[in-house]
């Protein structure tokens, strides 16, 4: 008994498995994730409230003015509505294409992986790769889909998707579904697959057709996967930066300029890091406020089903 | 007494114009100095036997041996990140990259306004000079640079006699009738890669140097003290107008134009598939290849004015000195061996036609001179102005372009809401 006693004074939990000297290893990665992580988000906040223009460090505390003109300037309007079409539309095409192929591909086709392969690949490319090519894919005249419907004799010479101020981004939306419904395929190949066969029997014994046997078995039982890709995709839509960057450079005027994008012009072609730091704050709480709205939401339809 | 009050006053006097002297750096700071590496940073991009990743290391080590020279190239963009960071970090290469007056995110007025640039008053390659004032800040000569950058209307002569123009336009309408001609004879007359917004700078600029600068060249100061604005009439307003009206007229196209990048641009230009574009010294070498269209000849003019030609010629970027380094008096003489105009490295500079020198030894020599001499020769007559953006904020520019890019994309955008645009922006950037 008073050796139990000693070794309470001494150590604390002296469980064999994981004793109080464990969490001795925890040191590195968390010193890691504090420098790495926890220090810079900081310091985001900290620029927010100086006129620090990214070169010159005597620099100035100016209240909260930042975040007043980044709500009154009009960029974050424009911005911010242009990141909701954008997120939008990649979230609805991309999990409607990727949940599609993943059923199409988990069928008893011959080559299914050679499809799966074909499916996935776009989303090995790096986004400069890919918007360097759809760049030439859209361009007017002698792009790809330009001399396309040239040859089937209609008006290639019109086609110019990112040269219209109301297409320009769709069109870059479009590149990133291409690019990321594979990633999505996968994932819900792998939701696809933990569906028990039987159920799928018993359904078709007791005469489901074959939308009954996905709206009522399939859906319900991969719940959890949809609710996984949605928010990954609506993180990654709230988060465009690369094509707008890549392929219009924010253009025709400000039609594809996106969150990401404005941040990144006012840090870096305006020269106003601390009002860029300001728009990042903004953006960062609005893109958490979005995703747990949207997984609150879609954990409640998960147990409803 | 008197003697004391003679000998303080004498004192006082050589005080005096030992500051108005340049005192001279120690020019054998690099045979002293035993083995030693100095660095330099700059931007573009690395090609096969480039001159500053490769050559110019392999000159300075054949001039001094104990030197190791490094050179870093990078792209634009990684350029301006990577040189903030050294910066912020106190490791910043000894020698950079750096661009006249308030020119880009390495813009040398920034840069020694923060203090980050060593004053090169000293050198010998910049005594005497008197074109430097837009690399000197409060006094100093912070950038070295040799040459001169143009903007001007590359033309495809071939393209040009088949419409029947004998003679490149000396005035805004023989300009006009000269595009006319062009369509007329089914020929595009100016293709342009809009979708990269900036170079609607190439066009606007050269307008502004005929329409704004000759009547007042001191609007862009004026624009910091409030004496002038965008929105004064007759000025900006004049500029954006007449460029418009090569789009209204589809002399360029704004519904193939917003769709193109600049380099889609001129490969159209090299291919044959248009008579003339907007472009710069700078990228010569791409407009002068052969393309589709074979070794057609090609000619370069000023967009002409309303009232005289005058053209959009600036210094050029150059090099600056980091006033942390180790390294300062070594660079020096670096710089002025580079720069004075005999040495093998100024040479193997020029050879490689991405300069044009206005001074030195085969200056007149140099490739593409012939190309570029209608325009040194109106900077030697005093018509020659800055690119307008040296002298506004960063992102004056980028809200002019976008503005601009909305208007002829058919949103609706006027003349007059680009005027009001850049002066808000200019004033918004100018605040802090």
């Amino acid at each position: 008994m008073a050796q139990q006693t000693r070794k309470k004074r001494k150590g604390g939990n002296s469980s064999l498995i994981f004793s109080n000297k464990m969490y001795v290893f925890l040191i590195p990665a968390l010193a890691m994730f504090l420098v790495f992580w926890i220090y810079p988000v900081l310091q985001l906040f900290y620029y927010s409230i100086t006129n620090f223009n990214g070169i010159n460090y005597n620099f100035d505390f100016v209240g909260l003015k930042n975040y007043q003109k980044v709500l009154s300037n009009g960029t974050l309007t424009n911005s911010l509505k242009n990141t909701m079409i954008y997120a939008v539309f990649t979230v609805t095409l991309s999990n409607i294409l990727g949940m599609a192929v993943a059923m199409a591909l988990n069928t008893k086709i011959r080559l299914k992986g050679l499809f799966r392969t074909c499916a996935y690949f776009p989303a090995l490319f790096s986004a400069i790769v890919v918007g360097f090519i759809w760049s030439y894919v859209y361009m007017p005249g002698s792009g790809m889909i330009a001399n396309l419907l040239s040859n089937i004799g209609m008006n290639g010479a019109a086609f110019n998707p990112l040269g219209n101020f109301r297409t320009a981004l769709y069109a870059i939306a479009i590149v990133e579904v291409w690019k990321g419904f594979g990633t999505t395929m996968i994932i819900y190949l792998a939701g696809l697959q933990t569906v028990d066969e039987s159920i799928l029997e018993a359904g078709q014994i007791d005469g489901c057709t074959e939308w009954q046997l996905i709206s009522k078995i399939k859906l319900p039982l991969i719940s959890s996967t949809v609710t996984i890709n949605v928010i990954l995709s609506v993180i990654a839509g709230l988060k465009a930066f690369d094509y707008s960057f890549i392929m219009t450079n924010g253009g025709p005027g400000k039609s594809t300029k996106t969150l990401m994008f404005q941040v990144y012009e006012t840090a870096f072609t305006d020269l106003k890091m601390g009002r860029a730091s300001a728009f990042s704050v903004m953006a960062f709480a609005f893109i958490i406020v979005i995703t747990v709205l949207m997984l609150l939401y879609l954990n409640k339809r998960e147990v409803e089903l | 007494m008197r003697k004391m009050l003679t000998a303080l006053a004498l004192a006082g006097v050589m005080t005096l114009a030992a500051s108005q002297t340049v005192m001279a750096y120690n020019h054998e700071a690099i045979e002293n100095a035993g083995e030693i590496t100095i660095t330099m940073m700059v931007s573009g991009t690395a090609y096969e036997n480039d001159f500053e990743t490769e050559k110019l290391p392999a000159l300075i080590k054949e001039k001094w041996p104990n030197v190791t020279f490094e050179v870093t190239k990078l792209p634009d963009d990684n350029y301006y990140t990577s040189l903030k960071t050294k910066l912020a970090s106190g490791e910043c290469p000894d020698m950079i990259l750096t661009q006249p007056m308030y020119a880009g995110q390495n813009s040398c007025y920034a840069l020694a306004e923060a203090g980050y640039l060593v004053s090169l008053n000293d050198l010998d390659v910049v005594q005497g000079r008197q074109d430097l004032a837009s690399v000197t800040y409060e006094g100093d000569i912070v950038t070295s640079t040799s040459g001169v950058s143009i903007l001007g209307c590359y033309y495809n002569k071939d393209l040009f006699a088949q419409a029947g123009i004998e003679s490149e336009p000396q005035s805004w309408d023989e300009f006009l009738e000269d595009c006319q001609k062009l369509q007329d004879a089914g020929i595009q007359p100016i293709v342009m890669g809009d979708k990269d917004q900036y170079v609607l700078q190439f066009g606007l600029y050269q307008l502004a140097a005929n329409e704004i600068y000759p009547k007042n060249p001191e609007f862009d100061v004026q624009l910091r003290t409030g004496e002038t604005k965008f929105t004064d009439e007759g000025t900006w307003d004049k500029v954006l107008e007449m460029y418009k009206t090569l789009y209204d007229n589809k002399y360029i196209d704004a519904s193939m134009s917003l769709g193109y990048g600049a380099s889609q641009a001129i490969t159209d230009f090299i291919d044959g598939k248009a008579a003339m574009t907007f472009d710069g010294s700078f990228n010569a070498a791409a407009l002068t290849a052969e393309g589709a269209a074979g070794a057609f000849e090609r000619g370069y003019f000023p967009i002409p004015g309303t009232e005289g030609v005058y053209t959009a010629t600036c210094l050029s970027a150059g090099y600056s000195i980091y006033s942390g380094s180790k390294y300062i008096d070594e660079c020096k003489e670096i710089l002025d061996y580079w720069q004075n105009g005999s040495s093998p490295v100024w040479h193997a500079h020029l050879d490689t036609g991405r300069i044009i020198a206005t001074y030195g030894e085969g200056a007149d020599t140099a490739p593409n001179y012939e190309l570029f001499k209608p325009f040194i020769d109106l900077l030697n007559e005093g018509k020659g102005y800055y690119w307008c953006n040296q002298a506004w904020p960063a992102g004056t520019e980028t809200e002019m372009e976008v503005l601009f890019s909305e208007m002829v994309g058919g949103q609706g955008t006027t003349v007059e809401d680009i005027t009001e645009g850049m002066q808000e922006k200019f004033e918004d950037l100018m605040e802090d």
